[in-house]
């Protein structure tokens, strides 16, 4: 089957490219393994969490005493707290010039390739998507902080409503509240580093012995169930204005959960982002899934690329492994949007890092002893995430001596070079970006 | 505080807690002190390899000796603590049979036996040994677990009478003409210093023994040798592996429960504490273990790991491969003129009983006692409970509804029930404590998740001992240790999963 556009790869950058090219009225056919770190770590969007201090977050949290152990302490009480939430334009005017000063020293960076505008462009493309009442907004003009499953707090930039109240937690005005048999939350963890006040739920005898993530956020999604706890919940608040849950509200509908629970409990709830899976992550996936189906892109997921046809610097087809069968899909253009070693849009052997689809070169150090440095939380990066895809100014790859490899493949997302996601908390809005800019660069390209 | 003693023991290994146990079964009552837990050195970075002796025979006939003596002693003592694997000594091509006969006829000296296996032989009982091997000759190895030994060794002495302080280090001594008189002790928890004064003071300290006679003012010959290990994520082998070979590096491959442990390497080494395992290294270890077993190569590892063997140096010989395994005893009244003072150093794991049976002696001689060891005839205490790996399983392996409460640890199977057990069975002072008694974070991902889940127990039974995620840093600065060198293939992708966790959504 003959399709405008390939794109490979069902993470946030792949699903950004995919919903760019469909907007321009392509035929599409996005394939993946699965959904990409998006089930795993994306929550919220960070889009540079490490800004320089100055431009940094407002500390949009109180802190009632100068405790130097508290997460609070750190981050000085503004003379104006934010009063009003509200959703300013795709960057806030912190974000906009600590982002645009950051780029300035970094040429090679995703962001600095896809510029200022651009960036803006496929933000304000990625909160389109999100109507109310489950969306994303920043909150006041720059990063906000959010409370962790570890009890940190974590800056990031777009977050869904479900974790608005978080950001504004004060010191000994929470409640944390877990479940007994959830193994991947522990209330009183996290209450005691935030100074707030934990409750360990017992769950009916049925699920006291062991519970996941995804069967607790379906039943989530069950009224009665949420009446129980909300009611119980209810009966154990001391006075608090604010209760923080697991990021479990359901799968879907997670603005209801939230505001029902708030009806019952008369006190604002809030998503804590947890270990693995990150089922805010699976929201956001299937609301790209169901707006790319709406709009006839052909959705192939749990498929993968089992050969590539290369003719000169064109790919002409790609062979998607179904067994026992194959299936030959044939594009005019492709994107690569893989992403990492998690991925599995790079590989590494005790040698060497390569990229198996296309085996495009990867820029990367010269041997495993500089992959990772001797301390696991060194204040540099280790130079092993540095490495990936080089591309040219349009994001198609290129080799040492600049040339484009491949005429009509588009390199997007975390398999990208010069970028460190995870330190820089860039992840999502480096995804969102470069998918945004791969499609429409192909675009550009006529067939 | 001042505490008297007839003997302190300094130095809670294999070799300090078998003294302990020795000198309990004779009546002779001891406290021992250990810096960190127990099996903090070399005791508990080893291969778990139950020695037959063979890999000693043709260089170093004395050792290999002790091996196979004190070898069917702990099949007999410690059975519980032992899995007998057999071994096998294999010929490759290039490797010279002069050597192997030469083996057979050490082994035969020795006291060794052996069983001349052809290549067929060999690779039915092991069908993944490289096929083109040359024969092998099969000797009585076994595999045991060190940690277990161990505390199986202090929970009979402490039924004994013998004490055990642990974290705590021993900052001076207070001597006079002839005699130590005082040991001045730090608690390493709470900062409490006391005295202890014993009649008779033991070094057992192992590879750090230079570094507690230098608070005597003494010094020995004592070379140190570091030898690095690697973790595979399961059983390769039935059988221990060697190479027929004089010893060199990566010749070895022991079966351990699910894993299969490939060694080692001996490197001259200055440094008892900050020695890290470089790529280098265990690329080495790949190259040569993958000789034996080809799929090495292909199987993933879980972790890299490293001990310091201290190697007594009786006079000046050429490389550390050369210097004997065997252990050493120091009266420090006739070499030193300090005559309650003993230190014992050297030697293998597998010989840490007769170790300690002569360092007992050595002090009963002291103090004018006749009587004698009796660690080689009585038993462990747990020896009645399984020790085959299938019963093991077998008990690990009930279902849910057995109860337990939550699976903590997904790789190894821990469920929350044992680790409260743990926890709640008192006298841990850190997380390493808690982690030495459980196989949390020994499974693939090496407590990526579970360290997480252990630390929101503790929470929740209200156990916590300072700020928790300053402890979660500090478990992943060390567990970066052993596996940064093995990163690559699946373990890399693992790797960026767990960063992405603990830097990422965690923001640590």
């Amino acid at each position: 089957m003959h399709f405008d556009l390939i794109v490979i790869g069902m993470g946030l950058s792949g699903l950004m490219a995919a919903k760019t090219a469909s907007e321009a009225g392509q035929k599409i056919l996005i394939i993946g393994k699965g959904m990409g770190s998006l089930s795993l770590f994306s929550n919220t969007i960070d889009v540079l969490g490490t800004i320089s201090k100055a431009m940094n977050m407002e500390p949009h949290v109180q802190t009632t005493d100068t405790n130097p152990k508290s997460p609070w302490g750190e981050h000085p009480v503004p003379e104006d707290q934010f009063a009003h939430r509200q959703v300013s334009g795709p960057l806030g005017t912190r974000m906009n010039d600590g982002l645009s000063q950051w780029m300035k020293n970094r040429p090679k960076h995703p962001y600095s390739k896809v510029g200022l505008d651009r960036i803006k462009e496929a933000l304000s493309s990625y909160i389109s998507l999100f109507p109310p009442p489950y969306s994303f907004q920043t909150v006041g003009n720059g990063n906000c902080l959010i409370p962790t499953g570890l009890g940190t707090l974590r800056p990031t930039y777009l977050i869904p409503i479900t974790m608005v109240a978080g950001t504004s937690l004060k010191e000994r005005d929470g409640l944390i509240v877990g479940f007994k048999g959830f193994k991947d939350f522990y209330a009183d963890y996290v209450a005691d580093q935030l100074n707030c006040r934990g409750l360990t739920l017992s769950l009916s005898e049925t699920f006291n012995k062991e519970i996941t993530a995804t069967a607790l956020s379906r039943l989530m999604e069950n009224e009665p169930f949420r009446e129980t706890i909300g009611r119980e919940i209810k009966e154990k608040l001391h006075g608090e204005t604010r209760v923080g849950l697991p990021a479990l509200l359901g799968v879907r509908e997670s603005w209801k959960v939230k505001k029902d629970l708030e009806e019952i409990i008369g006190a604002e709830i809030f998503e804590i982002p947890i270990l693995p899976p990150s089922i805010p992550g699976m929201r956001i996936f299937n609301r790209f899934k169901e707006w790319l189906i709406q709009k006839g892109v052909t959705f192939l997921l749990g498929h993968f690329i089992s050969k590539t046809i290369l003719k000169g610097k064109r790919c002409e087809g790609v062979h998607v492994h179904n067994p026992p069968v194959s299936y030959l899909y044939s594009a005019d253009r492709y994107i690569l949007a893989t992403g990492r070693f998690v991925g599995g849009g790079l590989v590494a052997n005790e040698k060497k890092i390569f990229e198996p689809i296309f085996n495009l070169p990867i820029t990367q150090p010269e041997s495993r002893e500089d992959w990772f440095r001797k301390s696991f939380f060194d204040d540099l990066s280790h130079s092993v995430h540095q490495a990936g895809i080089l591309t040219d100014s349009s994001f198609r790859a290129i080799n040492e001596k600049g040339e484009v490899i491949l005429e009509n493949v588009w390199v997007a997302g975390s398999i990208l070079s010069n970028h460190h996601s995870v330190d820089e908390k860039s992840r999502e809005g480096i995804e969102i970006a470069t998918g945004y800019m791969a499609a429409k660069e192909a675009l550009k390209h006529g067939a | 505080m001042k505490i008297q003693t007839e003997v302190l023991i300094v130095g809670g290994g294999a070799t300090g807690v078998g003294i302990s146990r020795d000198l309990s079964l004779r009546g002779i009552p001891s406290i021992l002190i250990e810096r960190g837990d127990f099996t903090f050195g070399a005791s508990g970075r080893n291969h778990g390899l139950l020695h037959s002796g063979g890999r000693y025979a043709v260089s170093d006939p004395e050792a290999a000796r002790e091996c196979i003596s004190e070898n069917r002693i702990l099949r007999r003592i410690a059975s519980h603590c032992i899995e007998e694997t057999e071994g096998l000594f294999i010929s490759l091509p290039g490797d010279s049979f002069d050597f192997r006969d030469q083996f057979l006829r050490a082994c035969e000296e020795t006291g060794i036996p052996t069983t001349l296996l052809s290549r067929e032989e060999a690779l039915t009982l092991e069908p993944e040994l490289n096929p083109d091997l040359l024969g092998a000759v099969k000797v009585p190895d076994g595999a045991m677990n060190p940690f277990a030994l161990v505390l199986e060794n202090a929970r009979d002495a402490e039924k004994h009478g013998a004490k055990f302080i642990l974290h705590t280090e021993v900052t001076s001594l207070q001597m006079n003409r002839d005699k130590i008189k005082g040991v001045c002790v730090k608690d390493l928890i709470n900062g409490e210093e006391y005295l202890i004064n014993p009649s008779y003071l033991i070094n057992a300290t192992g590879a750090w023994a230079n570094q507690f006679l230098k608070l005597a003012g003494l010094h020995i010959g004592l070379a140190l040798s570091k030898g690095t290990m690697i973790i595979t994520n399961q059983r390769l082998n039935q059988r221990v592996i060697n190479r027929c070979r004089l010893p060199s590096d990566g010749d070895i491959i022991v079966p351990n429960d699910t894993v299969s442990i490939l060694g080692t390497t001996s490197i001259r080494s200055e440094e008892i504490e900050n020695f890290e395992v470089t790529p280098a290294e265990v690329s080495l270890l790949i190259q040569e273990t993958s000789k034996m077993i080809p799929a090495i190569q292909e199987t993933r590892l879980i972790r890299a790991y490293a001990g310091i063997r201290p190697l007594f140096q009786s006079e000046e010989k050429g490389g550390h491969r050369e210097i004997s395994r065997g252990f050493t005893l120091i009266d420090h009244g006739k070499r030193d003129g300090l005559k309650n003072f003993i230190t014992i150093t050297g030697g293998k794991f597998v010989t840490y009983r007769l170790m300690a049976e002569k360092t007992s002696d050595l002090v009963c001689q002291k103090m004018g006692i006749d009587t004698s060891c009796s660690t080689h005839l009585k038993p462990l205490p747990g020896i009645s409970e399984p020790s085959k790996l299938k019963d093991r399983l077998k008990k690990i392996g009930q279902p849910a509804t057995a109860g337990g409460g939550e699976i903590l640890c997904d790789c190894e199977w821990i469920r929350r029930e044992e680790v409260e057990g743990v926890l709640t069975e008192g006298k841990l002072k850190d997380l390493q404590d808690i982690l030495h008694r459980t196989r949390l974070a020994k499974g693939t991902c090496q407590g990526g998740f579970c360290i997480y889940r252990l630390l929101g127990v503790l929470h929740d039974l209200r156990m916590t001992r300072g700020d928790s995620n300053k402890m979660l840093k500090g478990f992943l600065e060390e567990r970066w240790k052993g596996i940064r060198p093995i990163l690559w293939g699946p373990s890399l992708k693992e790797e960026e999963f767990i960063e992405s966790i603990y830097k990422g959504i965690f923001n640590l």
